[in-house]
């Protein structure tokens, strides 16, 4: 039997793929399938949580394109429209998103302004660029810096939520300043695009299938033909420890 | 032994395979693997001490961690933070004062402002993300919890475990109390405001639910099918 615990890029690792095995992803139970004929493209479901089993999310290429390509037309009106309104006796004033972010730093809250730049301007924008690298690298399949890739995709998922940031700071504000008709801040149109923004990058990382960053190696042998012991007995354990 | 993912109470080890039939398709359960979410790759299952992490020997994701909080434990931090999510939402975040006219802001009236003066859509989206995704997982967590700290399985629980993972995804506590202290810097110069119990509040639901979600949600889906017959659904 090969030794499945090496590490080395060129040997196979023993994936659910090739050992047909389930993790479910709501309530981590590992379910195999039995009997399974070549071919056969029945839909598992998961025997502790009815969750489908699938060893790719299906179309999750297509759905993290859609969303990241809405979410970046959306990107220009976000920063170009207003996000707030002030009104006062002196007049009506707009503010953008970069304008806000030169106002704090004009007055000298730099390093309020360096936290509103990160979750405003730098999380998006890096957000986008990731999720595109992502899914242009997983779409050819590419076998290049694979746990770089996973570490990247990790980064989105954990920092995605903090560009909400903004949308709560006007909310927050419109209720904080409003003293009558006359005077008190109002959310622009940009706001909505930029809210916009934030969840489609959101759901384009969640329809993103990081297990397309770990293609099996084209040298790879094919997946085990079930036999028929297959029906009745346990799988061999040759599968690594984790530490 | 301990499993990976199991509460110390609830010690009944990996379990046996179990073969069931899902939708007319055969399947066993492997109770001594786990395989990885983000790279499929396979792993003995192995216990874990309190504390401990495990992580995917191929992609560094995390696999499981050796739980800290008992079920009661997690239903006093629940129940604390649905205590803090009153607080937060009833008291006033911040009081200000401008020629001689004194204003309390709550959170619902920041949000029902934002509604009225023509942006209903971020009303609805700021409402989801700071009130009630969070409101939904801190009672659905309640509604599990005190359930399964009984030992029983309440009724409906897939459904409900479902709905938590996703109110989980897009609840965001944390960021709604960074984005309160950015909004006092920003109107400092406008009014003068003074910080208020619901602030406080927010700030303590923050920890709360942070260490609430750390621990996931496989252990309780393991602790179900521990209490329950193998066959009942």
């Amino acid at each position: 039997m090969t030794d499945l615990t090496a590490r080395d890029d060129d040997d196979p690792v023993a994936t659910g793929r090739r050992l047909g095995l389930y993790g479910c992803p709501t309530c981590g139970r590992v379910s195999r399938r039995l009997c399974a004929q070549p071919g056969d493209e029945a839909e598992v479901h998961c025997p502790r949580c009815d969750t489908p089993l699938h060893h790719h999310h299906p179309h999750s290429l297509q759905r993290t394109w859609a969303f990241t390509l809405a979410a970046g037309v959306l990107y220009l009106p976000a920063n170009l429209l207003p996000i707030m309104t002030t009104r006062s006796v002196l007049g009506t004033e707009s503010h953008t998103l970069l304008g806000g972010i030169r106002e704090l730093w004009l007055a000298g809250d730099w390093h309020l302004a360096a936290i509103v730049f990160v979750a405003s301007i730098a999380v998006p924008i890096l957000k986008l660029a990731i999720i595109v690298l992502l899914a242009g690298t997983a779409q050819r399949r590419s076998r290049w810096r694979s746990l770089e890739r996973a570490r990247l995709y990790r980064l989105v998922e954990a920092v995605g939520h903090w560009s909400m940031l903004d949308v709560f700071v006007v909310v927050l504000l419109v209720g904080m300043i409003h003293f009558g008709p006359v005077a008190g801040v109002q959310p622009g149109p940009g706001l909505l695009a930029f809210g916009a923004v934030v969840v489609l990058t959101l759901l384009a990382s969640a329809s993103f299938d990081p297990r397309l960053l770990w293609p099996e190696s084209p040298a790879a042998p094919a997946a085990p033909a079930p036999s028929p012991s297959a029906c009745a007995d346990v799988p061999p354990s040759a599968v690594p420890r984790h530490e | 032994m301990k499993p990976t993912a199991a509460w110390p109470v609830h010690d009944h080890g990996f379990g046996q395979p179990e073969r069931s039939s899902v939708h007319g398709i055969p399947l066993v359960t492997q109770p001594d693997r786990v395989v990885c979410d983000e790279c499929d790759a396979v792993h003995e299952r192995i216990p874990l001490r309190p504390g401990q992490v495990a992580r995917c020997h191929r992609c560094d994701a995390l696999l499981g961690r050796g739980h800290l909080v008992t079920p009661t434990g997690q239903l006093a931090f629940a129940l604390g933070a649905l205590v803090f999510l009153i607080i937060g939402n009833l008291a006033p975040m911040v009081s200000l004062e401008l020629h001689g006219l004194r204003i309390a802001v709550t959170v619902p009236h920041a949000i029902a402002l934002t509604w009225r003066v023509g942006q209903p859509l971020v009303a609805l989206l700021a409402a989801a993300t700071a009130l009630v995704f969070p409101l939904a997982l801190v009672l659905l967590r309640i509604y599990v919890l005190v359930f399964l700290a009984r030992g029983r399985v309440p009724a409906g629980f897939q459904l409900a475990m479902r709905a938590l993972r996703l109110c989980t995804y897009w609840s965001m506590v944390e960021v709604f109390m960074l984005s309160a202290l950015v909004a006092l810097v920003r109107s400092a110069g406008v009014a003068s405001l003074t910080t208020d119990v619901g602030l406080y509040a927010y700030a303590v639901l923050t920890l709360l639910l942070t260490s609430l979600t750390a621990s996931g949600l496989h252990s309780m889906w393991k602790l179900s099918s521990d209490l329950q017959p193998a066959d009942t659904p």
